[in-house]
């Protein structure tokens, strides 16, 4: 009994955040539930890891050859907003400010870390682009380093098939309080100021 | 204990959700590794400051050994904003800091590369010849490891030569070359620029005004040097613009 107990434990401490306390109260939580529960959560697990695979044009998760934003008519298929990952999309998608198409690169490029752009999925994002009816390319990526060099990166894939590249803007959190900005943050926001 | 001390971020690598181990090259204590925790939150106090090329007095507790001490402030003092910010000028700046780790062992005290380090990227930061500098960088830093190859004369008997030995790391005159191993051919004035270049003032490279040809020339023979005494492939070098 113990042995099993011990086993769940420490499977459950490979999760993210999950330390040896945590692991071990999530395991006796899970032998108190209805087995059904329990099951299900099991079963959620099995699932995902049999059945979820990129999308073919978007590269987001999905359990589909096609995605379902991608399969989604009612989105402005003008637009694709260029990501890193498919987490990404969730966190975007829940802002409810965009409902047009998104693009994952899987990665950012990293020349340090070898990590170059046959590595990712530009071409691919080059390729929709050239094959029509986009407008529009809000790159998205992570505001660091390796996202803003990815950024130019696309810039310059993308120049040649005419199409307007955006990217998102930098700027302070909401919620925050300017004193506590740094220096960097603070004059990117101040150089992509709007007019009231 | 907790110490004190002006570092530049070289790179950067997650750990976990939002944490970050952050390679500094520092003032006094060389090339160091640090944890930092949650820097990629957004109300993170560590703010932009841990991104590479920034430079920031920074503070970090551990034993004075400690493989991973914990990094409790960065305070920003200068940013190569234009460097970061130029795609192509990133690429450099990674070749030569990826040609810094792996030739400068970490937690090695000598103050020559961080000053050589932050020297380079001022002037890069200030204008062109982007070429001569990384390569006047890498010389330099090669004569630091001490791994400089030796192009002026023979490294055996002193006379002249223009075989260059990967493997000796020298050039060898036509007495001494015995033909084993892979040499390649450098020209008089190639050879004639590198021991100018040695004796020169980094802040009066900009005077220098030297064929294309002899640069290139000495470019892809340092690089190879380089390759042979890290026995490791740039991955810097892989990355292709265009």
């Amino acid at each position: 009994m113990h042995g099993i107990i011990e086993n769940l434990i420490n499977q459950l401490t490979r999760l993210p955040g999950i330390g040896r306390k945590s692991a071990q109260r999530l395991a006796f939580f899970i032998l108190s539930m209805p087995e059904s529960e329990a099951m299900s959560i099991a079963e959620a697990i099995r699932t995902v890891k049999q059945t979820a695979r990129f999308c073919n044009t978007c590269f987001n998760i999905t359990d589909n050859e096609i995605c379902e934003v991608c399969s989604d008519d009612s989105r402005d298929r003008s637009r694709i907003v260029v990501v890193e990952e498919p987490s990404n999309i969730l966190v975007i998608e829940r802002s409810g400010a965009f409902r047009c198409l998104y693009h994952v690169l899987l990665g950012a490029l990293s020349p340090i870390d070898g990590v170059t752009p046959e590595k990712l999925k530009i071409k691919e994002l080059a390729d929709r682009v050239a094959a029509g009816g986009i407008q529009e390319v809000v790159v998205a990526t992570n505001p660091n380093t390796k996202g803003e060099i990815t950024a130019q990166y696309i810039k310059e894939v993308l120049a040649p098939l005419g199409v307007k590249v955006t990217r998102i803007a930098y700027g302070l959190p909401m919620g925050s309080d300017i004193e506590f900005a740094d220096e960097v943050t603070l004059s990117k926001a101040l150089a992509g100021r709007r007019e009231l | 204990m907790l110490q004190r001390t002006e570092g530049i971020v070289l790179r950067t690598t997650p750990y976990g959700e939002a944490d970050l181990i952050v390679t500094f090259l520092t003032k006094d204590h060389g090339i160091i590794k640090v944890f930092a925790k949650s820097p990629r939150k957004v109300k993170s106090r560590f703010g932009s400051s841990l991104e590479p090329l920034t430079c920031s007095r920074i503070s970090f507790w551990g034993k004075e050994d400690s493989a991973l001490p914990r990094l409790t402030q960065a305070d920003i003092t200068h940013v190569y904003s234009s460097i970061r910010e130029s795609l192509s000028g990133f690429l450099k700046v990674s070749e030569l800091i990826e040609l810094t780790l792996y030739l400068v062992p970490e937690r090695d005290r000598s103050r020559n590369v961080f000053s050589l380090l932050m020297r380079t990227l001022a002037l890069m930061e200030a204008g062109p010849a982007e070429q001569l500098i990384t390569l006047f960088y890498k010389l330099k830093l090669l004569d630091i490891a001490g791994f400089l190859p030796r192009l002026q004369s023979c490294g055996r008997c002193g006379g002249e030569g223009d075989a260059f030995h990967l493997m000796q790391g020298t050039v060898l005159c036509g007495n001494c070359c015995t033909g084993d191993g892979q040499v390649s051919r450098l020209s008089r004035s190639a050879r004639t620029f590198f021991s100018t270049l040695l004796k020169w003032e980094m802040s009066k490279l900009h005077r220098l005004k030297p064929a294309e040809g002899i640069i290139r020339e000495l470019v892809v023979l340092i690089d190879e040097h380089a390759q042979y005494v890290t026995e490791k492939n740039l991955r810097t070098k892989s990355f292709r613009v265009g």
